[in-house]
């Protein structure tokens, strides 16, 4: 090892010399710029109250809307609107998944089943998942058996779709390979098609998750007893102003952290999608 | 004429693979477009223990010889024999190496070298001593953990060759395999690929649309016709064996070579009178060859 190599390491293994690292990270350029946007978003939210500009005077203060959160965020209440939009995601979206995958690569596959059972798919597909609201309300014994059931017409038919598609984009001549060293057709299925079409699949979760929760908040808004939805309506109605604002940002949160687990998912099911 | 070590009376690799064409015509018919006839009346046969190079314009259905050769696809009319036996479904015994790379993605290139032995009930010890082998003569064993997309292009085409050589085909089938391929590593892919059959001798059908690796490779050199395709010409290459590069400064080999390019030239014309693209392949095989010709000395 050459002298010049271990002066250049030296600062890291001191204590000093990781906090020195960490500052540098820390206050890096491109956090600064973030930290600036962030503190110019409030100042301006601050200042559009100050100066009661008109239809926005109604917002409230930010350090009201803080102090909101700090109170709400030791309450179990606040944690138990969480638990339930979660659970709903989870039942809805899980289900959507277990049917959606499995019917969109049967159509994939089969293009007699495809030709069969597409033209009815694609009449009920367009209509957006909150013009259910009222239906499901009608035909599920209770109200949360149609959250359940909007959360899951949220993802299923984006699913079925790339499910779909995952399989149809696999080259012919991967498959064509498949079959010359002797695969049969279950080998097929599992080898070849079901991990080929997986980015797809891995798609359909990502965006449907973004669905599902649109449809989740809107239910809940409308239906529900309970949930971050709902928990943010009944703040407008009993004019707990700055809770509208943390139960947005909570719904925000939430949202965000399906998605992050939906990606890491991916990357756990897809490890040769990663270069190196 | 035979470069396999065939010990004793004991068949070797070489003495298979003999792929038959009858009468063979491939005519694709869909609604409201005009049919295509892309072979009609082809005899042709793949003769064992040797490398056959196909050449063509772009479009006379060189593609389609390979796929049915591999059981891909019937033709309309004709039969196809494997050592006389009648081709119908794709086989482990006729093994194709595909114009873009057809690794499984999701593999890893030990997953992908071994995916014959294992969809074929092969014991896991027997799998991994046969892959361990493969591996090192083409060069990949460091690389055995690796996925696909981790690999050069070079490398891609080594673990594809390595992934039909596991299972001991009787004929490989090599469409276009070097295309896309930077100068310097088709050399060398084109050099391992010579050494290879020289070792082992298996039968090869091979597709190119360069001239000089044609013949370079070649034993056999047949020319296609423009649609409807049909064997024009086929030329013996007797140059010598081992083969190296300089063989192509010989004038054995320009003698070949100016032949060969007589022959492409009147069917690319047919092509481009088509409205084929495939003449300015040709012009394009010509350029590049003029430079590739004062390399070797």
């Amino acid at each position: 090892m050459s002298n010049s190599t271990s002066i250049a390491m030296r600062p890291a293994k001191t204590p000093s010399g990781q906090l020195n690292i960490l500052c540098k990270k820390l206050f890096s350029m491109k956090n600064l710029r973030g930290l600036i946007s962030c503190v110019v978003f409030v100042a301006l939210w601050q200042m559009v109250i100050v100066f009661d500009i008109p239809y926005l005077k109604n917002l409230p203060f930010p350090h009201d809307v803080a102090a909101n959160a700090a109170s709400s965020a030791v309450t179990l209440e606040y944690w138990m609107h969480w638990a339930l939009s979660l659970f709903r995601i989870f039942v809805g979206f899980i289900i959507a998944q277990l049917l959606g995958v499995p019917l969109g690569l049967a159509m994939g596959i089969s293009k007699t089943f495809k030709e069969f059972s597409f033209p009815a798919f694609e009449i009920l597909r367009p209509i957006p998942p909150i013009a259910w609201i009222p239906l499901a309300i009608l035909f599920w014994p209770t109200r949360e058996l149609s959250i359940y059931f909007l959360v899951f017409i949220g993802a299923f038919y984006i699913q079925v779709i790339n499910s779909m598609q995952g399989v149809q984009n696999i080259s012919v001549n991967l498959k064509w390979a498949a079959f010359s060293l002797g695969a049969k057709p279950k080998d097929i299925f599992w080898r070849i098609l079901l991990p080929g079409s997986l980015p797809s699949i891995i798609t359909g979760m990502t965006v449907g998750m973004g669905v599902a929760w649109n449809v989740l908040i809107a239910a809940e808004m409308i239906a529900a007893k309970g949930g971050l939805g709902r928990t943010t309506w009944e703040s407008y109605t009993n004019h707990n102003i700055p809770f509208i604002v943390v139960g947005m940002v909570s719904i925000g949160l939430a949202g965000s952290l399906c998605s992050v687990l939906v990606r890491w998912v991916g990357k756990k099911a897809m490890p040769w999608t990663k270069k190196f | 004429m035979s470069h396999s070590p065939s010990a004793g009376g004991k068949h070797s690799v070489g003495d298979f693979g003999e792929a038959r064409l009858e009468g063979v015509s491939m005519i694709y018919e869909q609604e409201g477009e005009e049919k295509l006839v892309a072979l009609e009346g082809l005899d042709f046969t793949v003769e064992k223990g040797k490398v056959t190079v196909l050449m063509g314009p772009t479009g006379c259905g060189k593609t389609v010889l390979i796929n049915l050769i591999a059981g891909y696809e019937q033709p309309t009319t004709g039969r196809v024999f494997l050592d006389g036996k009648p081709v119908q479904e794709p086989g482990c015994d006729r093994l194709v190496v595909f114009q873009e790379s057809a690794l499984f993605p999701w593999m890893t290139v030990h997953s992908n070298v071994t995916f014959g032995c294992q969809v074929q009930g092969m014991a896991e010890r027997e799998i991994n001593e046969k892959a361990k082998a493969i591996l090192k003569k083409v060069g990949l064993y460091e690389f055995q953990d690796k996925y696909p997309s981790q690999l050069s292009g070079g490398m891609q085409r080594r673990a594809e060759l390595a992934r039909a050589l596991i299972n001991d085909p009787k004929i490989m089938l090599m469409d276009e395999p070097f295309r896309g391929l930077d100068a310097m590593t088709r050399q060398l892919m084109q050099e391992f690929f010579v050494q290879l059959y020289e070792e082992e001798g298996r039968t090869n059908l091979f597709v190119t649309h360069e001239i000089d690796e044609a013949i370079f490779l070649a034993d056999r050199l047949a020319i296609m016709t423009f649609q409807p395709g049909k064997i024009k010409a086929i030329l013996e290459v007797d140059l010598p064996r081992p083969r190296q590069f300089k063989v192509m400064a010989t004038p054995e080999f320009m003698k070949i070579r100016s032949h060969a390019l007589d022959l492409l030239y009147e069917e690319s014309s047919k092509a481009l009178a088509a409205g084929q693209k495939s003449a300015f392949d040709l012009v394009g095989a010509l350029a590049s060859s003029k430079d590739s010709c004062q390399v070797p000395q």
